[in-house]
């Protein structure tokens, strides 16, 4: 059988770090009603999303109703699977059910054409608990994402992870020296599924494991991308440094964006040396990919390699490498996108004019409005801190009037929540309550 | 000559054990206790072509069902179709239906699985999670970075590595003695050039050389495979670095023309050459760029000879730049 499934935790109590998310699941939990923000878990895989909320389900009673991506998920599926169950109590009225959707950043695409809508409404109207998991917070749809209040996984450190290879090795009567169990450790990248997996792989048939029996079946070497850099700029022959660059398990245009990385460490002269060849070896790859003729990459990845080590003449690391700054701006410039197309959207609808509209006459009028004060307007709009902080350009003011809100809306539901009660009695197929005035009409604001 | 045989050593001479998979010996090892104790994980093999990933799967799921193998057994190519829907209908089709005689759980090969769009990966992991206990998965590809996260988390990751000399040698002289082929030693060093690592491509050169004559020689390799020898292709180097445009070209000629060596073929040579050739890096990087736009225009349909000429005449230009 396999292992990440035989030691997956049952009780919240054996998952592996993530404390702080973990106690904000069970506060979500145990307090909550009908009404109440779904949860909207999300974090790099093996960290424990999945184990969590199957756990605290069974910690709390709860039945599960699981909704992924190999199913279809298009409106009419998810009305059918999860509609019933989240908008009616069990069947027996008692326990409660958790309306589990995995991977929530992966709604897009046409095979799930209303998906993300139907999932937004069922999220709005729902008289279950609804738990929303993804890796990628930003890409959830902003419509979900401003519906929900997310609960961050991080990556676990090697030191947390050791402790259950452990327990795991003394379970399966396999013997493991400390040494091999950090190896594998740290080798997951703070995966604790990869970690188990790998173990797992290199045990079976085995009684005792050590380093050499790990090394077969370790995650992927990622980190020889650093090596090849360091290499390139310490000038060494290039018959190594064409075999590391083959090495590295990437594609040639991200050896070119680690590469230009790279450049910033040089002085300016060898800076203009080297953008040449990497643009010759960037348009190798355009090539490629636009002809699919791959025997193109080759040459990509020699004029990446040493045309970058001829201009750095042994220049040497000067500091730490880092990854390309051009994927970390096009993670920023999604995200902004993103924001900002959600913030249109509501700005839009909200005073009733075409996009087109909103940025040529009403958007200058409504980013004054919101500059003399944040709150109303936040509140109204249920703006989350990227688009009012675009819409403000002041991401600080931003960020204080969202706390803000988020403060003031808890203290709202646990006042109103005696008061909210007595509506469960209605729970006959009745429509539910409309839900409270979010959008109110314009001239209450203008 | 008597061979008759019409069959393709390459399929003739798959190893149908794993034992008899050669050069990737502790992934080997490995499947084979797999087998051994009924236990099998998620598999990715990622490396090259032709150095047995997809032998490896086949001879590992016939040892591990014996007799109803082909009926617990699926391969997928995923380049063929490489959609969302594939997942959803032909995967978890197989995946979710019992394995059948005895065994406890079926496989699926899904062999270039990095051609998969990420949608479609998004929508697999799921699929291996739920329908683990009827079916495991082995996904082959030639660069994991290609496949998503949550599924390298979800498998063991076995990395084939391109075939070193000795193993190319080992699994030659294995065929030729079985065909009763003589081999020189320079023939096997020949064919391990011609190969690069690739166990199909090594195969294919020693049938191709046998067709014409049981003895089998270094330049019958060559000739066969319409390769240049390598000692031709640093010649022309040579030349071209020299600055002697008249030189390279009746080089270029010759292994054009008499030899019939293919110009897409003789780019990749040169390419091979130049990258260990010592000289000015600067230089280098420039003739690389003078291969790739000629292979580039190749592709696009330029007429080879003159793109080859004018290869040639770059180079040299490039060269005496670098001489003075």
């Amino acid at each position: 059988m396999d292992w990440t499934e035989r030691y997956r935790p049952r009780r919240l109590d054996e998952i592996v770090g993530n404390g702080p998310a973990v106690r904000q699941m069970v506060a979500w939990a145990s307090g909550w009603e009908p009404g109440d923000r779904p949860l909207l878990v999300y974090g790099k895989p093996g960290t424990g999303k999945t184990s969590s909320a199957l756990a605290l389900a069974g910690d709390m009673g709860w039945e599960v109703v699981e909704l992924n991506a190999s199913d279809q998920r298009t409106r009419a599926a998810i009305e059918r699977i999860a509609g019933q169950s989240a908008m009616t109590g069990s069947l027996f009225g008692g326990g409660r059910r958790l309306v589990l959707i995995d991977e929530a950043d992966n709604l897009h695409g046409t095979a799930d054409k209303g998906g993300a809508r139907a999932i937004a409404d069922l999220v709005q109207s729902a008289r279950q608990p609804v738990l929303l998991i993804a890796n990628d917070l930003y890409g959830v749809p902003a419509e979900l994402r401003s519906r929900t209040e997310p609960v961050q996984f991080r990556a676990l450190a090697a030191r947390s992870i050791v402790p259950r290879l452990r327990e795991i090795c003394r379970e399966e009567g396999l013997s493991c020296d400390e040494d091999t169990l950090r190896l594998v450790a740290e080798s997951a990248g703070g995966d604790l599924r990869a970690a188990v997996t790998m173990l797992q792989a290199a045990a079976i048939g085995r009684s005792s494991l050590d380093g050499e029996a790990i090394a077969t079946s370790q995650k992927d070497e990622r980190a020889t991308i650093f090596e090849l850099v360091g290499a390139v700029l310490r000038d060494r022959p290039d018959r190594e440094l064409m075999a590391l660059a083959w090495e590295v398990d990437d594609r040639p245009d991200a050896i070119v964006a680690w590469l230009e990385e790279a450049l910033s460490q040089l002085p300016q002269e060898a800076r203009c040396d080297a953008y040449p060849a990497l643009a010759a070896a960037d348009l190798a790859i355009a090539r490629t990919f636009r002809r699919q003729h791959y025997t193109l990459w080759r040459y990509a990845t020699a004029l990446a390699v040493l045309g970058t080590a001829a201009a750095a003449g042994g220049a040497g690391v000067r500091s730490r490498l880092s990854s390309p700054g051009r994927w970390r701006w096009m993670a920023q410039a999604r995200r902004r996108r993103s924001a900002r197309a959600s913030l249109f959207r509501k700005l839009g609808a909200w005073m009733g004019v075409s996009r087109a509209d909103l940025r040529e006459y009403y958007l200058e009028a409504a980013r004054r409005l919101a500059a003399i004060d944040p709150v109303p307007v936040a509140r109204a709009l249920d703006l989350d801190a990227d688009e009012l902080g675009l819409l403000l350009d002041d991401r600080e003011l931003a960020n204080g009037t969202v706390a803000r809100l988020a403060k003031e809306r808890r203290e709202a539901d646990r006042a109103e929540k005696p008061r909210r009660r007595p509506a469960k009695e209605r729970e006959d197929g009745s429509a539910p309550p409309p839900p409270p005035e979010t959008h109110p009409s314009q001239s209450t604001l203008f | 000559m008597e061979t008759t045989d019409h069959t393709i050593w390459i399929e003739r001479y798959r190893p149908a054990r794993l034992a008899d998979i050669v050069g990737q010996d502790e992934i080997v090892e490995r499947l084979q206790s797999y087998v051994q104790h009924g236990s099998l994980p998620h598999l990715l093999f990622t490396g090259p072509a032709g150095v047995g990933k997809t032998t490896a799967a086949v001879a590992l799921a016939r040892e591990f069902f014996g007799e109803s193998w082909q009926m617990n057994f699926r391969e997928l190519n995923a380049s063929d179709e490489r959609g969302i829907d594939v997942v959803r209908n032909q995967i978890k089709e197989f995946a979710r239906t019992s394995p059948l005689g005895g065994a406890e759980f079926k496989i699926l090969f899904l062999d270039e699985a990095d051609a998969l769009t990420p949608d479609a990966q998004a929508a697999l992991r799921r699929t291996m999670e739920t329908y683990a206990r009827t079916c495991r998965f082995i996904l082959s590809c030639n660069y994991s970075s290609k496949i998503i996260d949550p599924i390298q988390s979800r498998c063991a990751i076995y990395r084939f590595r391109p075939l070193g000399p000795d193993a190319i040698r080992d699994g030659i002289l294995q065929i030729a003695t079985n065909e009763g082929l003589t081999v020189t030693d320079g023939a096997v060093e020949a064919i391990a050039y011609v190969a690069q690592g690739d166990m199909r491509r090594a195969i294919n050169a020693l049938q191709g050389a046998a067709m014409v004559s049981d003895q089998i020689d270094e330049s019958r390799v060559y000739a066969t495979t319409a390769t240049a020898r390598p000692d031709e292709i640093l010649e022309l180097l040579r030349l071209l670095v020299a600055g002697d445009f008249e030189a390279a070209e009746g080089a270029l000629r010759a292994l054009l023309f008499e030899h019939g060596i293919a110009p897409g073929e003789l780019l990749g040579q040169c390419y091979r050459a130049l990258i260990r050739l010592p000289m000015h890096r600067d230089l280098k990087v420039e003739l690389i760029d003078h291969l790739g736009e000629t292979d580039f225009r190749l592709s696009e349909g330029g007429t080879p000879e003159l793109q080859m000429e004018a290869l040639l005449a770059r180079c040299v230009l490039s060269a005496r730049r670098y001489a003075c």
